[in-house]
């Protein structure tokens, strides 16, 4: 991994007026989730968003921008740039997701803290899986269609899910297991098989990112 | 040689673009490569900087590979149009640039400060990228492709967007990167600026190298002296500069440029007048209609 790369792209989230007015209105709102029953009832969903739009950055756009080709003739492997964009946007993120339960938690007076803590390891966890899928998405397309799959995915999926009477067994099981994979629904407290499932697949796919980029074409001048 | 290419093929599905490409740059050569649009020309600079994976030959940069990371952290390449975040400012992406090239830290400030100011962008350095003319991002695209001092240099179209100060700039450039003793291959349609700073010139063409013209010899110095037309004798003319004149012309090869004069004046006191003297290159035009 590259820390000049981890460091550059940390250091453009936090220079960018539309992640720091985002990261504002996080703080806002965690303040004002404080006054619900439901301990992280809003801001997790909040840190979904935030991580789909900062994780279709990586590859794909850049490729289509010609960004890429101008990193990729400096001495840094393929991989190791990859790897090194998503440290970069994941730990933006999770800066997003500890800003967010810090104000909630204080805004409820530091009572809660288990559940707060919880719901922030369960986001944090959350967001190294979409980053990962949506960065092996764009190791193999272009533009932001990686960002297009990720939400075609999605309603496919619950499309498929809600004919699941009518659709084979075989195949049904099929279609709740790959939904259950890539499109994990948070558990409300702390759950260790949850949290290594979705940590193996967020691993599975950051491997399966890097083989398709370091064999992929990146032409210039012809997009 | 530095950069070495052969028998180098790609095709796209059923379209073969490169048939077969031999290339050899040594250091402190300067390389031009022009040939039609749809030529190849970006097919095979994207091969030798290792974007595209060929289908068959092979390219060794200094005996390795072209993904090789120490043949990375020694190449520097300037692509035709400058992308990158726009909202960046050109110091900042400069920095980027060259932390990345493997810059020592303490080095990057004084060495980014120094090319902005060499390429004449000093004063816009703290703007966004997305504020820059196209000749702007051209010359900061040249500074982030040096700033790290290559010795493999890749020039896709430099001079495009460039004012005449700019086009000027960029000649120097090469210069220096050629007399540091980099290998450059530039890539442009501009014929009289191909001719102006390169030792050699490939046309590519049917996706092979059809033509080579030698434009500048190492070892001497090839003029062009234009006579008046009458003042001379062709005979003497001949014994003074070792070739008969042509239509007024001769061409005449001499061991150093200090010997231009010398021979000019050897042609004065041999009683002819002398209206121009030129370096003579390859007319690039003619082999531009003809090989195309």
């Amino acid at each position: 991994m590259s820390g000049v790369v981890i460091t550059e792209t940390v250091r453009r989230h936090f220079t960018s007026v539309g992640f720091l007015s985002f990261l504002a209105l996080l703080a806002i709102v965690s303040v004002g989730f404080a006054q619900f029953d439901r301990p992280a009832a809003g801001w997790p969903s909040l840190i979904v968003l935030l991580a789909i739009v900062t994780g279709a950055g990586p590859i794909g756009p850049e490729l289509s921008s010609g960004t890429l080709q101008l990193i990729l003739v400096k001495p840094l492997s393929r991989s190791a740039y990859l790897l090194s964009r998503v440290a970069g946007v994941v730990l933006a993120v999770w800066t997003a997701a500890a800003v967010a339960a810090a104000c909630e938690l204080l805004g409820r007076k530091l009572e809660t803290a288990p559940e707060i803590g919880a719901a922030l390891l369960n986001s944090m966890i959350e967001v190294v899986l979409i980053v990962s899928l949506l960065t092996f998405l764009g190791s193999v397309t272009r533009a932001y269609y990686n960002v297009a799959i990720y939400f075609g995915a999605q309603i496919v999926l619950a499309l498929l899910a809600g004919f699941g009477r009518k659709l084979p067994p075989l195949v049904a099981r099929a279609v709740t297991a790959v939904d259950h994979n890539l499109f994990p629904e948070t558990p409300p407290r702390l759950d260790p098989d949850w949290l290594l499932l979705v940590a193996c697949n967020a691993a599975v796919a950051l491997v399966l990112a890097c083989l398709a980029f370091r064999r992929r074409e990146v032409p210039y001048g012809a997009e | 040689m530095t950069i070495q290419v052969r028998g180098l093929r790609k095709a796209f599905k059923a379209h073969e673009v490169l048939r077969g490409v031999e290339l050899d740059i040594a250091p402190g050569e300067v390389v031009g490569l022009i040939g039609p649009n749809g030529a190849g020309k970006t097919t095979l600079m994207s091969c030798l900087l290792g974007f595209l994976h060929p289908d068959g030959g092979s390219i060794t940069i200094d005996g390795r590979a072209t993904d090789d990371l120490d043949v990375r952290r020694r190449t520097g390449f300037v692509p035709e149009r400058m992308n990158f975040g726009r909202s960046e400012t050109g110091r900042a992406f400069l920095r980027y640039m060259a932390r990345l090239a493997g810059v020592p830290r303490a080095e990057v400030d004084a060495r980014a400060n120094a090319m902005l100011e060499r390429l004449g962008i000093a004063a816009a350095a703290d703007k966004r990228l997305s504020q820059y003319s196209r000749g702007m991002l051209q010359r900061i695209g040249m500074c982030q492709a040096l700033i790290h001092q290559p010795d493999f240099i890749f020039l896709d179209e430099p001079t495009s967007g460039l004012d005449p100060n700019g086009v000027l700039l960029v000649r120097d450039l090469i210069a220096e990167q050629k007399a540091r003793g980099a290998a450059v291959l530039l890539n442009s349609h501009q014929l009289a600026e191909v001719e102006k700073v390169c030792d050699r010139v490939l046309f590519l063409g049917g996706g092979v190298i059809s033509h080579r013209e030698t434009l500048r010899h190492a070892d001497r110095v090839v003029v062009a002296v234009t006579l008046l037309d009458g003042s001379f004798d062709a005979e003497r003319v001949a014994r003074i500069a070792g070739a008969a004149p042509r239509e007024n012309v001769v061409i005449a090869t001499v061991e150093h440029e200090s010997d231009i004069a010398r021979l000019v004046k050897e042609l004065v006191e041999g009683g002819a007048g002398v209206i121009d003297v030129r370096r003579h290159t390859a007319d690039l035009e003619s082999i531009f209609r003809g090989a195309a």
